[in-house]
């Protein structure tokens, strides 16, 4: 393609006044650099978790009861690879890192992925409180973003990563209500799962947002951190309790005044460490994509070989 | 490898319409791939997957030159105006 219909402002108070008038950014247009880097790196954390989390998915195959789960679980699996796929082109188009950078960054270590891959999925019940409320809140997070993106190729490719998100909790919500219908030790079981999951999970949305946080500022997210948070606590406190279950939050209490729920001080250490990659299973998380990654160095090899589809298949 | 622009369209509904982009060696390599990585859950019937560097992109000067062409349309207001007029007209003089 001829790389020539390239859009430039004069000055990012321009700029501004073009995304406050709805506009829309293309890769190929003269962007700010400041704009370039801060989406760029926006694109990269939610592709690495993306690609983090089709891992994690991955790891459950062998491990999910029962055939129809299983597949289910098969094709979240390709789903969550997808997305990843999907938005590391989106992010190379922007011409900051490549692909292949991108993805052995990662694997280096040195980028961030979303906190709750940060921790170890330890039993079934913690893969359903993961497809059900941790998805639910990379959901809120992704639709938000999606509502008033300003820019296009990000916000084009969402739409399609978001309708796959829903499908993915459909399948947690079926599989807590089989939990849930369970016998006492699977309703035990989840319960364990809440206790582990509430508070990352509810740490994902971040700390309240900053009043100069350029994201908001530069119509990348359209919600506040807080207002995405309290939407959630409102969602989950009242359903899980409906089932029986108990939120392990002591400060938690509901305001008769304000008819809501309020969430106790969310103690923010635990997230600082994931961002550092020094989170309870940051290492083994890491270390076991890079064997990964070395071990399927053939297929990428393969595929770059320029060879037809039935001399892959024989070799 | 090399940069391919996909686009699907549903049979007999829509226009062909970009879904996204991937990396592959070669063409029927991208074919296996487009398929793969954006027609999971039947999102289309036809599928288009062309190299980016053959699409032709010209500048938006070329495309849209012609935001200021307004005998290019006629407003609606302007006729539903006239109607109005006639109307008022015809009821003014009535039939003999």
């Amino acid at each position: 393609m001829v790389l020539c219909m390239s859009r430039s402002w004069s000055s990012i108070d321009d700029f501004e006044a073009f995304l406050n008038n709805g506009g829309i950014v293309e890769s190929d247009d003269s962007m700010p650099d400041e704009y370039r880097l801060a989406v760029f790196r926006f694109i990269e954390l939610h592709a690495n978790s993306e690609q983090m989390g089709g891992l994690t998915e991955r790891d459950w195959i062998p491990r999910t009861p029962g055939l129809r789960h299983k597949m289910a679980v098969i094709a979240k699996t390709q789903d969550e690879f997808g997305h990843a796929h999907l938005l590391y082109m989106v992010a190379a188009d922007m011409r900051i890192k490549t692909r292949r950078e991108m993805v052995e960054d990662l694997y280096a270590g040195k980028s961030r992925f979303h906190n709750v891959f940060h921790y170890r999925a330890k039993t079934w019940g913690h893969q359903v409180a993961i497809a059900f409320l941790v998805d639910a809140a990379a959901l809120a997070s992704q639709q938000a973003v999606f509502k008033n993106c300003s820019y296009g190729p990000y916000r084009r490719i969402l739409k399609r990563i978001i309708s796959e998100e829903g499908f993915h909790m459909r399948l947690g919500e079926d599989r807590m209500m089989r939990i849930a219908q369970g016998t006492e030790m699977q309703r035990e079981m989840f319960q364990q799962a809440i206790d582990d999951w509430w508070w990352p999970a509810l740490q994902l949305f971040g700390p309240d947002s900053k009043p100069n946080d350029m994201l908001l500022r530069w119509h990348i997210k359209s919600e506040r951190n807080e207002v995405l948070r309290d939407r959630w606590v409102q969602k989950f406190v009242p359903m899980l309790q409906s089932y029986g279950f108990t939120i392990p939050d002591p400060g938690l209490r509901f305001d008769d005044d304000e008819d809501r729920w309020v969430a106790g001080p969310i103690d923010w250490a635990p997230l600082k460490k994931t961002f550092a990659n020094v989170g309870p299973d940051s290492a083994r998380r890491i270390s076991e994509a890079s064997a990964h990654w070395e071990e399927s160095a053939w297929v990428r090899q393969a595929l770059a070989a320029n060879k037809t589809v039935n001399e892959l298949v024989q070799a | 490898m090399a940069i391919f622009e996909v686009f699907l369209k549903k049979d007999g509904r829509d226009e062909f319409r970009h879904v996204g982009a991937l990396d592959a060696a070669n063409d029927e390599l991208a074919l296996v791939s487009a398929r793969e990585c954006y027609v999971r859950r039947a999102e289309g019937d036809l599928l288009w997957v062309v190299r980016r560097d053959n699409i032709l992109s010209p500048e938006r000067e070329f495309t849209a030159p012609n935001a200021d062409k307004p005998h290019r349309h006629h407003s609606g207001e302007a006729v539903a105006a006239r109607r109005k007029a006639l109307r008022e007209m015809t009821k003014a003089q009535p039939d003999e």
